[in-house]
């Protein structure tokens, strides 16, 4: 009775153990970092149109519409690779306002990418010091945000997009 | 040349040594402080290397804007929050007292207790 009585405590510390462990390890890939911005609002940003300076777009400017933004460049080959899924996305969901935004990349560089590989945003803003990038938390290119109408960022993806993260995790959001 | 103008010459000199020599010592200062501070930061796109270890971009934006956040006066505290509120507690190597963590904190002392309580239990039991 009295070695029951102190093993008690132990096999509940145990127990504790299990299952704070399985909280802590269950569904967290060390590969994917957890967004910090998720569920919450878009940062405060302002950004300048690549192909005229005096085109501006705000956070206020994304009220009342879902908006997929995307953080490209013309140096990086992965954004290459995703490139021409925005072209579908713009097809098959009209409604949906695509805005990219080009991070760290000479003007000509980035005209030059977007005139050979076509533009499929509505809005391309510049991000040429990359400080959108890091209000928004970006850590590599290329990254994926959809924000809801009420503008709370609902998703976040990094690296390319592919048809099947369009179709599985995307598209049921839209 | 009269000897006013030898002082005005000598006390400008002198207060130019003192200010550059603390000019030097400030950005010293904050060399070490970006140091100290960016060793406490995970490179989110590196194997566990800290941001002051890493050349990767994105350590080398952090480290930026370390550095600017330091020069504008602000303390590590509010520079951390900052960089928490966009990039999450992963960025921290050493995680954050707080209620999500509090588990992580009080465990070690948990298991002190646990193990003081069983070696009291143990020796009382040898010393009858």
């Amino acid at each position: 009775m009295n070695r029951i009585f102190l093993l008690t405590p132990l096999i509940v510390l145990l127990i504790v153990c299990i299952f704070s462990l399985i909280y802590l390890l269950t569904g967290k890939d060390p590969n994917k970092p957890p967004s910090a911005l998720l569920n919450k609002s878009v940062p405060i940003f302002e950004s300048s149109s690549l192909y005229n300076s005096n085109e501006i777009i705000k956070t206020k400017d994304l009220q009342n519409k879902k908006t997929l933004i995307n953080f490209f460049a013309s140096w990086c080959s992965p954004c290459k690779v995703e490139h021409p899924l925005f072209f579908e996305i713009r097809k098959n969901y009209p409604e949906l306002y695509l805005l990219g935004f080009n991070h760290k990349d000479p003007t000509l560089d980035a005209k030059k990418y977007l005139k050979d590989d076509g533009n499929p945003y509505h809005f391309v803003g510049v991000d040429s010091d990359g400080l959108i990038a890091l209000e928004f938390g970006v850590f590599g290119l290329p990254e994926t945000y959809l924000i809801n109408e009420e503008g709370t960022i609902i998703y976040k993806f990094m690296g390319p997009l592919t048809k099947d993260i369009l179709k599985n995790e995307i598209a049921p959001l839209l | 040349m009269k000897l006013h103008h030898y002082f005005k010459i000598i006390f400008i000199k002198f207060f130019s040594l003192i200010f550059f020599t603390l000019n030097v010592y400030a950005i010293e200062n904050i060399d070490e402080k970006v140091k100290s501070l960016t060793l406490e930061l995970r490179c989110m796109t590196c194997q566990n290397q800290s941001i002051y270890d890493s050349d990767a971009e994105f350590s080398n934006d952090i480290k930026k804007i370390v550095k600017q956040k330091l020069q504008q006066g602000k303390s590590e505290r509010e520079i951390k929050k900052f960089l928490v509120e966009r990039y999450g507690e992963y960025i921290l190597f050493r995680p954050l007292i707080n209620l999500n963590n509090i588990f992580l904190w009080s465990f070690p002392f948990i298991l002190l207790i646990f193990g003081l309580f069983f070696l009291l239990i143990k020796t009382k039991k040898k010393s009858v």
